[in-house]
């Protein structure tokens, strides 16, 4: 009896350890992280300048749940594209979007782009991501893989991080022009501003400068900004009222994680007034860090 | 080392900002500093018309190698980005063909500068200490000056220029001081 006792408390005691709340952080090649669990979420913060950025999070009790406001979002897509069965998305972090877009689409291809071994790594052994044949991730520079790359994709999604940051050569008029040459006739590139800085004035023109459309929706209360793109002039994307109908779009797994209606109420005006001493960032010339590092009020943000 | 940074500008577009990049970059600076550190040791100890031609020779290879950069370091770059399929061979020879030969011919001038004040009746170490130094110092000063100032408001390639322009201007003025006569040998 007092074996049998004891063989329980150390399943028990295992069983709490596996459930436990923890907070881990790691030095990796490329970033300073830090995983934290409690109770069912687990947040994936990316250390930088003193503070912590919250790159990503998951609810392991509901998966499928957005928790991070943003990656809601980047769905934003499918007003410009409604049936996405290529995705390419430079940057993993928890893999928080993958989880609701592969439920939703399940014969979708989601191929995935990280530069960093350990956010893959973590995504799995931490966030409890399971990388399969329909979201593959390649362990490469996401510029890299698009240059190699030759196949064309319906929503080309830029989410690639690093300490708080996007390297400065995923964020030139080059590297559109590369990723607009990897859109379907009809695809939509879309990507993850943080409207808190002056970069944010020269992305957008940045992005203006290569794709003849582009909409913007704002995240409420974070900074962020998804710019959505597309590469023809015709049928206009950028009039809300042309959108198709959210009930074209509305998929059972969305119900009570995505509202669409909200979404669709997201889109904000292009900075105009901000942009005109803004200069479009290219190869040549790319200060990313030195504009990001200047703070905006974005009072042009809210219409 | 304010070179590097420009390098590391010109790399990322074609081969990303991976930390292979850096490891290849720092590599082939490190490489031709002590390349040309061994190549000026060599010619500071040749009499003094060898001396004067290995000096023309350092200046000639700086200058024509940083106009290559400034004028076709892209193209270069997109060729060799074409022809290697593996990041690591193609990092080589990005690196080698067009950041080591201008780094090594202008490293070669720092035990010249060294010879030039030994032989001037300063102590070999003093000498030594003193050359290392300023040089260092000058490095941090070309860091900081490219990553907070020139980076931030000009283009890539002004830089390039700019920095073909400095070169010709301080090489010049440094063949000038260490010109030695040549009745003296």
């Amino acid at each position: 009896m007092k074996i049998i006792r004891c063989c329980l408390g150390v399943t028990l005691f295992s069983a709490n350890l596996i459930a436990a709340d923890f907070v881990e952080t790691y030095d990796t090649i490329y970033n300073s992280l830090t995983v934290e669990r409690r109770g069912d979420l687990v947040e994936l913060r990316a250390r930088a300048r003193g503070s912590e950025a919250l790159e990503s999070a998951v609810d392991l009790s509901d998966p499928l749940k957005l928790v991070v406001p943003y990656t809601r979002s980047l769905f934003g897509a499918l007003f410009f594209q409604p049936k996405p069965q290529r995705v390419l998305m430079i940057g993993l972090g928890g893999a928080g979007f993958h989880r609701l877009f592969t439920a939703a689409y399940p014969d979708a291809l989601l191929q995935t782009v990280e530069l960093d071994p350990k956010v893959f790594e973590l995504c799995q052994t931490r966030m409890e991501f399971k990388s399969t044949a329909k979201t593959p991730v390649a362990l490469v520079d996401g510029r890299m893989f698009v240059k190699r790359d030759k196949q064309s994709w319906d929503w080309l999604i830029l989410d690639a991080f690093r300490g708080g940051f996007v390297p400065p050569h995923l964020k030139t008029e080059e590297f559109y022009r590369e990723c607009a040459a990897r859109l379907s006739e009809r695809g939509v590139f879309v990507s993850n501003l943080h409207a808190t800085s002056e970069l944010y004035y020269s992305d957008v023109k940045t992005l203006q400068a290569v794709f003849p459309q582009v909409v913007l929706l704002g995240v409420d209360g974070r900074g962020n900004v998804i710019a959505c793109a597309v590469k023809y002039r015709t049928p206009v994307i950028t009039d809300a009222s042309q959108w198709p109908e959210v009930a074209a779009l509305a998929n059972p797994v969305f119900t009570g994680r995505l509202d669409l209606v909200a979404l669709r109420r997201e889109q904000i005006p292009i900075p105009t007034g901000r942009m005109r001493s803004a200069r479009v960032l290219s190869d040549d010339f790319a200060p990313v860090e030195f504009l990001d590092a200047l703070k905006s009020n974005n009072s042009d943000r809210k219409k | 080392m304010g070179f590097q940074l420009l390098a590391s500008r010109l790399l990322n577009p074609h081969f990303g900002s991976s930390i292979i990049v850096w490891a290849w970059l720092i590599s082939t600076f490190l490489a031709a500093f002590s390349i040309g550190s061994v190549v000026g040791g060599w010619i500071s100890n040749l009499p003094p018309r060898p001396r004067h031609r290995g000096q023309l020779a350092g200046i000639l290879i700086a200058v024509i190698t940083l106009a290559i950069t400034a004028l076709f370091g892209r193209t270069l770059l997109g060729l060799i980005e074409g022809a290697f399929e593996d990041v690591s061979t193609a990092l080589l020879v990005s690196c080698l063909g067009i950041f080591f030969l201008p780094v090594t011919a202008l490293s070669s001038f720092g035990p010249q500068c060294v010879q030039f004040l030994a032989s001037r009746g300063t102590p070999p170490g003093k000498a030594s200490g003193v050359v290392y130094g300023v040089s260092t110092l000058g490095n941090i000063a070309g860091v900081m000056l490219t990553a907070f100032v020139l980076i931030p408001h000009f283009h890539v390639s002004t830089l390039l220029y700019l920095w073909l322009g400095v070169a010709v201007a301080s090489l010049a003025a440094l063949v000038r001081l260490l010109r030695v006569p040549i009745s003296a040998s």
